[in-house]
Order: C-alpha cells, then structure tokens, then sequence
C-alpha cells in the first residue's frame, strides 16, 4: 500500500538519530520557551527560526514543527498554571484550567491536556497523511461567503464560553469585535479607531490584548487583598488523573480531536474556531454545565486535544498548497524559502522525503512531548509554591520581553498596560475576558469575508443562503442558537407559571 | 555566549557616544531592519544577504524585523537611527510607492535616508484561476476587456505588490475589473486556487510552484525579456504593453548622514555577497535574481528611488487610493 | 441603603459599555458608510457599536430592582500603580537604555506592588530576571536587542 510504504519512508527520514535529536531540542526548546509567560507559539518560533536555518531542510523543518508543538503546550502550561495565555487557543484552556489550579488539581489539569494533547495529534498525524489532498479539496471550496459563515457560527457558539450573564457576554463579544477593528481597513487603507497613532496600523496585538485581559487582570485580583490570599499549593491532592476521570476524558478527547481535525484544515481562521467549538460541544453535552468556568475536567480535555489537532491539520494546507493558515504557518513558509525548498502543490511529489518526513516528526514529536512534560509536571506544580510576591515580577518581566519581541513595537506593550486595566475593570464588573477574546480574534475576519462576499456576489445578500456549505453552517448556527437558548426560556416560562400559580 | 563576545558587547557599549569613524567599521554588531514580518518574502530576501554579507564584513549582521504600516514604521526608524553604519534598512519597492501612498509620512523619503545599492528585482506574473478560458495573453487582454466589470482581480492589499501590479494592469488595459483586497498574499492566493477570484498580478515568489503545479495559469511575465524560470510565457511588453514593466525591487538604505566611506563597505559586500553561489541558486528557486553589481551601489539605488516615486506618483493618484 | 435594590456593579457595567460604544460610534461617524454592496470602513463598526450601545442599555435596565449579590470589594490600587507602569517603562527605555538596564528596571517596578516585598529581595530578585533572561533571549537566542543603550555614558 502507498500510504504505508510512504509512512515507513517518513518515519525512516524521522527516527534518523541526528533528527531524533533535533526533533528533541525542538520539543524542549519549544516548552522552555513557550512556558514563560506571556510568550505564545508565535513569538517562540519567531525567536528561535534562524537557529535552525544552519541545519539540513529535513532537520531544521522538524525541529521547528516540534518548537511549535512544544511552544503550544508550553503555552497551554503557563494558561492552567498562572491563566495566561500566549495564544488563542489556550485563551480556552485558560478558562477552565485556571480554575482547577486554584482547586489544588494543578496537576490533573497538565496531565489531562498533556493525554489529550498526544492523542489528538496522534489521530490528527494519521489523517494528514491519509487525507491531505481530498482535504484541500475541500478547504478550497471556502470561499468569501462561506467563512463569513463558520465566523458566524463561531460567535453563536461564544455564548457557551459566558458562565455568568449571557448578556454581558454577549456584549463583550461585541466590545471584542470593536476591538478587532481597531488599525487600517484593508479595502480601502483607511485608518480606524488608531486615534492617529500610525503603531496601531496592523491592529492591535493579539498577545498584548490576552495578556492583558488575563494575566495581568488577575496578578491585579491577586495583589487586592495579600494577607488572605488562597493559597494554591497547600491543597494539591494528586498529580494525575484518576481512573475515573480518565474515563471522564474519553468523551471530549474524542469529540476534541474531531472538531480541531476539521477546522484546522480551513486556511485563514478554521483553526482559531477549534479551542472555542470544542468548549461549546462540551459544555452542550455535558449534564453538569454549570461546573464548567469553575474548574471542569472536560473544559480543559476538549479544547486542548481540539487545539492540538488543529495544529496538526493545519499542516495540510501549508504542505498541499504552501499556504499558510496561520502566523506560525507563515513563519515555517519563510524557514523552507530559506532553505530552498519553495512550499507548493508539488512538495509532495517532489521531496517525498521532506514531506514524509514532517509527518513521521510530527507523531515522533508529539509522543517526545507527552514523554517529556508527564514528569515535568510535578516540576510545574512546584512553581505555584514559589510565593505570589517573587512570581508576579517575573511574570512582568518576561510578558514584557514577549510582546516586544514580536515586532519590536513599545506601543505593544502600552497595549498590555491598558488591556491589563481593562481586564481589571472587567472582572471587577464580573465581565469575562474569554468571550472578548474571540470576538477580537473573529471580528475582523467576519468583517472581511462579510464585505467581500458582498462584492464577490456583486451585492447580492442571497448569497450566504445559495452556497451550499454557507447554508448548512447557518443553519448550524441557528439549530445552536436553539439549543442554548431554549432551557433558557423553558426555564423563564416555567418561572411565569409558577409566578402566577402563586 | 563567550567571554570574547561579552568583552565585545561591552567595548561596543563604550564607544556608543564616540562619533562614528569608517576605519574599522564594522567593529560590532549590525542590525538589518526588515519592516515586515519575519518569514516573508522580503525577510527572507533580507537573512539570504544578511548572512553573506556578515562572512565578508566580519560581523554579524542580525535582522530586526519591525513590520507595520505597510513598511513604514520600520523605515521611519531607520530614519531616526543614528548615522553611523549599525542600522540598515532592507526595504522594497515600497519604499517608492508609500511616499504616495502614505499622505503624513513620519519621514521625508528622498532627504531621509544615505544609499547602500539594489539587492534583487523579482519579477511579477499575470495569473488567472485555472479554468480561466482564454489560452495566451492576446486572448486574455481581449477577454478581460470584454468582460471587465464581471471580472475580479485580487490583490494582497493596499501598497502590496499585487496591489501595484493590478492597478497597471488595469491601467495599461484600460479596464476597471472589479479589485478584491485580502489581507496578505496567503488568503488571496488560496481563493485564487479555489476559483473563487478571477485574476492576480504577483510576484514570481508567491507564484512560481502553483503554475510549475498547473493550479494556477499564468499570462505574461512583467520583465524586458523572458525568464530562464518560464521560456513559454511572453513579455507583458510584447503584446504592446510597455507601462508593464516592473519588478519589486529591493535596496540597501542607512539613516542620512552616514560616512560614505560606510555606504562604500556596506555596498562592497553587498556586491560579494550577490555573487555568491548560494545566493543566486536560493534567489533563482525563488524565481528572481541577485541584482547586478553595477546596480548593487548607492548611485544605481538613489536613481532607482527617485524614478520609482515619479513614476508611481501618478498611478496611485489616479487610482485615487491612500493607505492613511 | 436606598428603599429600591439595584445592582451597582451592573449599572456601572452597563454604563461602561454605552460609554465604549459611544466612543466607538463616534470615532465611526468620521468613515465613510459605504452601501451594503460595497460596504465602507464605517459601516460595520456602527452596526456594531450600536449593538454594544443597546446591549450596554439592556444591563443598566435590569440592574434596577435587584439586589448586588456580589459587590465590588476591594481594589488594588498600588497594583495598578506599580505593575501597569512596568510594561509601559519597557517599552519607553527598551532601545534608549537597552535591554539589560530596561528589564533590570521594570523589575524592579513590578515587584513593588507587593507590600510583601523587601527592599534588598526585590534588588536580589531583579539582578537574578536580568540575568538569566540576559543570558537566555540576547546570548542564547541572539534577539537583536542592544543590551546597553545610546542613553548611556558609558
């Protein structure tokens, strides 16, 4: 069969000793550097790219896929340990695995979102390697309408992440959106809500945005009253799962790793979606939805095994079509231009080696990760016995050199400063960060696709209704609508009827 | 990581304040500000050169990538540097195009910036989704005049290449096609393959594998002469399209006011680096060519600068288009 | 206590909100609106300013006649006083100091929002920052960060 003696020429490439090793620093690198706060996948690569450019292209490819992976479980870690996230996608983890840390269940917490990790990417390695073409195929039948589409969707599906008032999440999603707008338009280059400052052109920076709304929100709830503090580490119970939570885990590792496979096959935002859909699954699915936002196992599982998968199938259209899905994505583009291999359809054909050899690394690497980190784990926990006081400038120290290190931008880091207090004011008016955080990330790619759908149809509305796929995923979209919002006003009803039984 | 390279940073910390002089230069570190993202077809062009460049002038040169604003937060701190030959500027035809494009500059750029030399011009290629009808470029120029107002032509967004070369495009065929901005060449390209767009003008770097692959059909090269990369495409030239031609062509800047003698160094290694081996096979893979040595000087890059402005100066006000 | 319950914490929320939205919407009026076929850059952030607008009413509405079941508390004043300053010193002396005199600094800053922090620990703890990450991110990694800036008089 093709796909075997494919596989087995990869994983010849994968497990020679040299890029073993390389693999290895890669997956440590990757960890080491991603766990320091406010330093997501992004600003990792970006740092360690031109150490690989003096490597072989096979080498320095799998090592930068494995600072990838290391980058976005380090960055999951610093997400549960002190609930901040250097990436969208553990902006989710963050939510639920925060809240287990401060129950003493640090270390369940790492361990689950270390499994569910390994066995995503596992599941996902396999279906790149199987399904890479027909899934291109597929991918490029996205066009304008029907991503405008999946955002939507995806903003239907925010409302899960509210554990409060689903009104003021609603209208953080919609603050979010705002947010997102803010740098030039790309259809006509006019600046918006910059107040002139040329620095904010691109937009404002994800990372500084996060950072700010999370981590440094909550080094602020923590300093509000130091004598009588919580303190983490005196209740930690056990550092792995139990048996009945592994069975706990099954369910949303699986449904996870679906979702994330799915959507991280659309270039241009699918895999944002990933973290985001999967919480909504489980929160959906689950018969005790109130514990999620309060430290609920399947709120960290599903999304870290969807955020993973994702990140591996987001490979496809990286290798099939040398098309980045994402900055990382973009980053690698430019590492292989380097070393003279220019990503295109005909990669595959041409280098079967090179891209053989990715796929095998990407299993190898994800096995090296969960090897490594189980027993780290124990080290990660330690971490919260450091006192509160002597972390938090750390935490500052590192957030800042982070940010600044993405563009060399200080208005970055006025960014922080500001999103720090805003996220303050937030949770002090028991708003949450986390719906905020998709509508920036969402806002503006629906205003894009929105407008350019429009043209494309030549102003014609129908056109979200007469694509197929763009019916179905609204259609979607209204049937989760329904399903969130119908307890509710069965609920409200019920509550008239006893109101007026009275 | 050594004592050497510690007692190195060091002595340069010390001679930070002392003017400039060229005799030893460079005695340190030299940072390459890249004003665009890391991983980008510039950047890339940037770290190819950076590196030989390095090996010649004995120290490294490191890039700084400072993107934003279309290039333009970048080159404006070059433009605040100090003159003293450790911070250069690798920019592209942008450098041009933003003094029209950008209407309150943080900096003048004809008065702001001292000249190393011409790096690269990579060429750009007229392609159209793969089902497009017409076979070559004569039936293409008929068919997209027919059709203009049903036609769509995408582009990377404002100031992109493909943006520059669509509006020519447009121009040269007088036929105003309905222009679809994306936000970077990725989202554009991907709905190029999909079908979803009809035409892009872009660079040879972001083309070259997908019409080898046969996704995307390509039309007509931009250059004077056809290229060793594709013997079968013709010139947008000889089908009478002479305002078509153009290439985003990259050049060396250091902040005004910095010693010739520097400029000079700077634009010696440069040369030596453009003719190394490496560089021009990594530079052909890419679709494009070290530029010439006669052209990699301060004198060919001031010329080039100040002819692209007036050049381009028209096309953008009638196109009426800012990015401010 | 006033006769009516309400919730303050929600009526400020509300009002926050109409106030970002107001801001939002006002900074729209000056872009164009475009058609809906080809929509300007004003266009949607309205639509959604005035939806953040009504949704920042909706919250002020229902705060009145209800209790604040969880209020304010406390608010951490010399945190914000201290660790805000920190990113934004970085940011100002990150290229005229350099990195190691900066980061050395914005340490220094943020560990002041503790009242549990001594002075000599504090000193300790941002000597042992700088040089690790001195040692991590410009010798290890070769981030082009001058470590000592042009402000200096070295």
């Amino acid at each position: 069969m093709d796909l075997l003696s494919n596989l087995a020429l990869g994983f010849g490439v994968a497990s020679s000793l040299a890029n073993l090793a390389f693999c290895l620093i890669g997956v440590l690198l990757g960890t080491l550097i991603g766990v320091l706060p406010g330093i997501g996948a992004t600003a990792t690569i970006a740092m360690l790219l031109p150490i690989t450019f003096q490597l072989e292209p096979v080498s320095s490819l799998i090592m930068l896929a494995g600072i990838y992976y290391g980058a976005q479980y380090g960055g999951s870690t610093t997400a549960i340990l002190i609930n901040m996230p250097g990436e969208s996608s553990s902006a989710v983890t963050a939510i639920d695995g925060y809240q287990m840390a401060r129950k003493g269940r640090a270390g369940t917490a790492l361990a689950v979102a270390a499994i569910g990790s390994f066995f995503a990417g596992s599941v996902a390695t396999f279906l790149v390697a199987i399904f890479a073409p027909p899934l291109t195929a597929i991918a490029l039948e996205f066009g304008a309408a029907e991503y405008f589409s999946l955002m939507v969707m995806g903003l239907v599906m925010s409302v899960a992440l509210a554990h409060g008032s689903v009104l003021k999440a609603l209208a953080m999603v919609v603050l979010g959106l705002l947010l997102g707008m803010v740098g030039t338009d790309v259809y006509t280059g006019a600046p918006r809500f910059t107040l002139g400052m040329t620095q904010f052109a691109d937009g404002l920076n994800f990372v500084a945005v996060a950072v700010g709304v999370f981590g440094i929100a909550e080094i602020l709830r923590n300093l509000e009253d130091e004598h009588d503090r919580e303190v983490m580490t005196r209740n930690i119970t056990r550092l792995f799962p139990t048996r009945d939570e592994f069975r706990q885990m099954v369910g949303p590792v699986l449904r996870g790793t679906g979702v994330g496979s799915v959507l991280g096959i659309l270039p241009g935002g699918g895999a944002i979606l990933a973290a985001f859909a999967s919480y909504t699954v489980e929160k959906k699915l689950s018969k005790h939805p109130e514990e999620f936002g309060k430290g609920a196992l399947a709120g960290v599982a599903g999304p870290e095994s969807a955020n993973n998968a994702g990140a591996q199938t987001s490979f496809i259209p990286l290798l099939t079509l040398g098309i980045p899905a994402n900055p990382v994505m973009a980053l690698m583009i430019g590492a292989m231009i380097i070393q003279g291999i220019v990503p295109g359809p005909n990669v595959v054909s041409e280098q079967p080696e090179l891209f053989w050899g990715i796929i095998a690394s990407m299993w190898i690497g994800n096995l090296m990760l969960v090897v490594l980190n189980l027993p780290l784990i124990g080290l990660w926990v330690k971490l919260l016995t450091v006192p509160y006081y002597v972390l938090f400038p750390i935490i500052m120290a590192m957030c800042s050199i982070g940010v600044y290190s993405v563009n060399s931008n200080p208005y970055d880091l006025f960014a922080v400063a500001f999103f720090g207090l805003l996220g303050y004011v937030m949770s002090k008016l028991r708003c949450e960060p986390a719906p905020l955080l998709l509508g920036f990330v969402l806002g503006p790619l629906l205003e894009e696709n929105l407008r350019r759908a429009m043209i494309l149809s030549r102003g014609d509305p129908t056109t979200f209704v007469t694509r197929p796929i763009s019916a179905g995923l609204l259609v979607l979209s209204l049937a989760i609508l329904v399903l969130v919002f119908l307890p509710q006003i069965r609920k409200r009803r019920d509550e008239v009827f006893t109101e007026s039984d009275a | 990581m050594t004592a050497s390279k510690l007692i190195g940073a060091l002595f340069a910390a010390t001679i930070l304040t002392a003017p400039a002089f060229a005799q030893g230069y460079p005695e340190r570190q030299i940072t390459m500000v890249v004003p665009f993202a890391a991983g980008g077809p510039t950047d890339t062009v940037a770290r190819l050169v950076a590196e030989r460049m390095s090996e010649d002038l004995g120290q490294q040169i490191v890039v700084e990538n400072v993107g934003g604003a279309g290039g333009t937060l970048g080159a404006g701190r070059v433009a605040k540097a100090e003159a003293d030959g450790y911070t250069v500027l690798l920019h592209h035809i942008g450098m041009a195009t933003s003094a029209t494009l950008y209407r309150n500059l943080a900096y003048d750029t004809l008065n702001a910036f001292d000249y190393v030399g011409l790096v690269t011009e990579v060429p750009m290629v007229v392609t159209a989704r793969q089902d497009f009808e017409p076979a070559d470029f004569p039936a293409f120029v008929e068919y997209v005049k027919a059709n203009a107002d049903s036609l769509t032509l995408a582009n990377a967004g404002i100031g992109a290449a493909s943006h520059l070369c669509g509006m020519l495009l447009m121009q040269a065929l007088e036929a105003p096609l309905v222009t679809v901005p994306y936000k970077g060449t990725g989202p554009a390209m991907t709905d190029l393959l999909g079908g979803q767009v009809d035409i892009m003008c872009d660079q040879t770097t972001n083309t070259t594998q997908q019409i080898k692959g046969g996704t995307i059909k390509a039309y007509a090269v931009t250059t004077p002469e056809r290229l060793d990369l594709f013997p079968d495409l013709p010139t947008a030239a000889e089908s009478g399209f002479e305002a078509m031609q153009f290439g985003i062509w990259h050049g060396i800047y250091t902040p005004k006011g910095t010693p010739p003698e520097v400029n000079q160094r700077l634009s010696e290694s440069l040369q030596k680096a453009l003719a190394d081996e490496g560089v021009t096979k990594a530079m052909a893979d890419l679709g494009t060519a070290p530029s010439p040595a006669a052209d990699a000087t301060p004198e060919a890059l001031k010329a080039k600068l100040e002819a692209e402005i007036a050049r381009w100066k028209p096309v953008i006000e009638a196109a009426g288009v800012y990015a401010d | 206590m006033s006769t009516k319950p309400k919730d303050d914490t929600d009526i400020a929320a509300g009002l926050l909100l109409m106030a970002a939205a107001g801001f939002f919407g006002w900074q729209s009026l000056g872009l164009e609106m475009g058609t809906s076929i080809r929509m300007g850059p004003g266009y949607f952030p309205m639509v959604l300013s005035g939806l953040l607008f009504i949704l920042g009413a909706v919250i002020l509405f229902k705060a009145f006649g209800r209790p604040d079941d969880e209020p304010f508390g406390r608010i951490a004043w010399r945190g914000i006083l201290f660790i805000l300053p920190a990113p934004i010193f970085f940011g100002l002396t990150v290229r005229g100091l350099g990195f190691v005199p900066a980061l050395f600094i914005t340490t220094l800053i943020a560990s002041q929002a503790s009242v549990r922090m001594r002075p000599l620990a504090a000193l300790v703890l941002a000597v042992a920052v700088t040089v690790l990450a001195t040692l991590v991110f410009s010798y290890g990694l070769g981030l082009p960060f001058r470590r000592f800036g042009p402000w200096l008089p070295l």
